[in-house]
């Protein structure tokens, strides 16, 4: 594996970071039309406040400047993983909700849980770079799903939609963060200083 | 005793001499100006429906030895409507600024109290100096989609009055408009302009967050924008103007992808470049005219002292307004 210093995987990585960026922005752009689509499908208020739904990852963060590019990845990876799992649930119930497969929102839907997987198997690239390598997935599967109402299920699915769209935003700016060709965007250590 | 009385406008004032008893003879002054005694009800000082030209300082004096009994100083005034607040991000991701402003004035001393809450944690909002009516609050937080509310109280003698403003963290970033906008003619190129701009001083971090630009420029002439958004660079250059022509060009920004456009930059002005008419010049003075207008800064317009019969000369083309488009189609080719 190229050290994460050399040319080539310098190149590499600002390719990676450019390409995830353009994806991240083509992703936030569609999450948006899906939100204004689910709302108005499921009748919902778009200023409805959503309470922090339980097994969403949140994208707020505090002191986001001071991170490391590794934790930067690790933590987008954490929450795309996630994200892939939420979105396969929630088309999972929209088709038993509906009855049937092939629906404009069951479209919209699938196209976003398909750049969500993209964008997270972009990250692990990435932080195969960071000569790291990306976490396993462990437990396998998504959190069990909360026995919800249809009413609540679908305020879940809202809350589900405003974060990945905060996401998406912010995975833009980590990307950039990383491509800085700074000292402080974490790449893995020297070959002399690794344990 | 001295002291402040407020009072609102149109309200009925009535002030007692101190201690004095009311059948006491007593003279009321207003600035120093005897007030006439159907006025006075006994030894109090009867004001109806008083007005702004009514604050002052009045005094009373004891009828015989002119002592001083009591002052005070009269403020009229209204209580406070309700403040206009308005809360925008131009520091992206530093921070926020709200500023706020009375609709009307109350002519009296008002305070202002502005409280910043973020879900359940209230946040401080660092009064600026100057001008008096900004805070400044900083980001805890980025990328929450939990809503910030700002609530500014405003409190004077008479009343008190509040508003509430609720959004969140996107949708108030507002860059400041790009700062030194230059354009300049291209030389040898009648229709070619090329603008360059700097990012707002403002802005913190313009390359982890990058700023969108988007130009507007048209003849003065004419009342229809051309526009142009660009998603990186500070500079382009405008290859369709009108040969000749005065333009008018602005630029405004915005991030890259949160918030909305910023007000338009300061307009600058430029002229595409324009070869000298040779048939104002004698022979000797072509060669030199042609080589130095290649860098002078900004020729002047020449369309109006051009000649319908003006020569082309080699490679550069002279532009007159009635053959215009003619000629700058011919031009064209030479470039």
């Amino acid at each position: 594996m190229a050290a994460a210093d050399s040319p080539s995987a310098a190149l590499r990585r600002r390719d990676l970071c450019s390409r995830g960026i353009r994806l991240a922005g083509k992703m936030r752009s569609d999450v948006v039309d899906l939100l204004d689509a689910y709302v108005e499908r499921q009748g919902l208020d778009a200023s409805a406040s959503v309470a922090a739904v339980e097994g969403v990852p949140a994208a707020a963060v505090e002191r986001w400047d001071e991170q490391t590019g590794t934790q930067r990845l690790l933590e987008n990876l954490a929450a795309y993983r996630a994200f892939r799992a939420l979105l396969a649930q929630m088309l999972e119930e929209q088709r038993e909700q509906l009855g049937e497969a092939d629906t404009a929102l069951g479209r919209a839907l699938a196209a976003v849980l398909l750049q969500v997987s993209a964008f997270a198997y972009h990250l692990e690239e990435l932080l195969r770079l960071e000569s790291r390598g990306p976490p396993s997935e462990e437990g396998a599967g998504p959190p069990p799903a909360p026995h919800l109402g249809l009413f609540e299920r679908k305020l879940r699915g809202l809350g589900v939609l405003r974060e990945l769209a905060q996401w998406a935003v912010r995975s833009a700016r980590d990307l950039r963060q990383l491509a800085k060709p700074t000292p402080g965007s974490g790449s893995a250590p020297s070959p002399a200083e690794s344990p | 005793e001295s002291h402040i009385q407020y009072e609102r406008v149109g309200a009925d004032v009535t002030m007692k001499c101190g201690s004095m008893d009311w059948d006491a003879a007593v003279t009321w002054t207003a600035n120093g100006t005897d007030i006439h005694e159907s006025h006075l009800n006994g030894s109090y000082l009867i004001l109806k429906n008083v007005d702004l030209t009514q604050s002052g300082q009045y005094s009373c004096y004891e009828g015989s030895s002119w002592h001083l009994k009591y002052q005070t100083y009269l403020r009229v005034g209204t209580p406070p409507k309700e403040p206009v607040l308005m809360c925008r991000s131009n520091n992206y991701p530093k921070g926020f600024y709200c500023s706020w402003h009375l609709p009307t004035p109350t002519y009296i001393p008002n305070s202002f109290n502005i409280s910043v809450i973020h879900g359940t944690r209230e946040m401080v909002c660092e009064k600026d100096v100057f001008p008096k009516n900004r805070c400044h609050i900083r980001y805890l937080q980025l990328f929450s989609t939990v809503k910030y509310k700002v609530t500014l109280t405003v409190t004077n003698a008479l009343g008190k009055n509040s508003t509430t403003l609720t959004f969140d963290e996107f949708t108030i970033v507002k860059p400041d408009p790009p700062e030194s906008v230059v354009a300049k003619p291209v030389p040898n190129n009648p229709r070619r302009l090329e603008v360059s701009w700097q990012n707002p001083s403002s802005w913190p971090d313009p390359e982890s967050f990058p700023l969108k630009f988007f130009l507007r420029y048209r003849p003065l002439i004419l009342d229809q924008w051309q526009h142009v958004e660009l998603s990186d660079g500070t500079s382009h250059t405008i290859t369709d103007a009108y040969a000749g022509k005065e333009y008018i060009i602005q630029v405004a920004a915005k991030d890259n992808d949160i918030g909305t456009w910023s007000d338009w930059s300061v307009a600058v002005h430029a002229t595409p470049w324009t070869e000298e008419p040779k048939h104002l010049t004698t022979e000797a003075q072509v060669t030199e005219t042609t080589s130095t207008s290649t860098s002078s800064f900004m020729p002047p317009p020449t369309t109006k002292i051009c000649d319908k019969g003006a020569v082309v000369g080699s490679g550069a083309v002279a532009v007159c307004w009635t053959a215009g488009l003619v000629l700058a189609a011919y031009g064209v080719l030479f470039i």
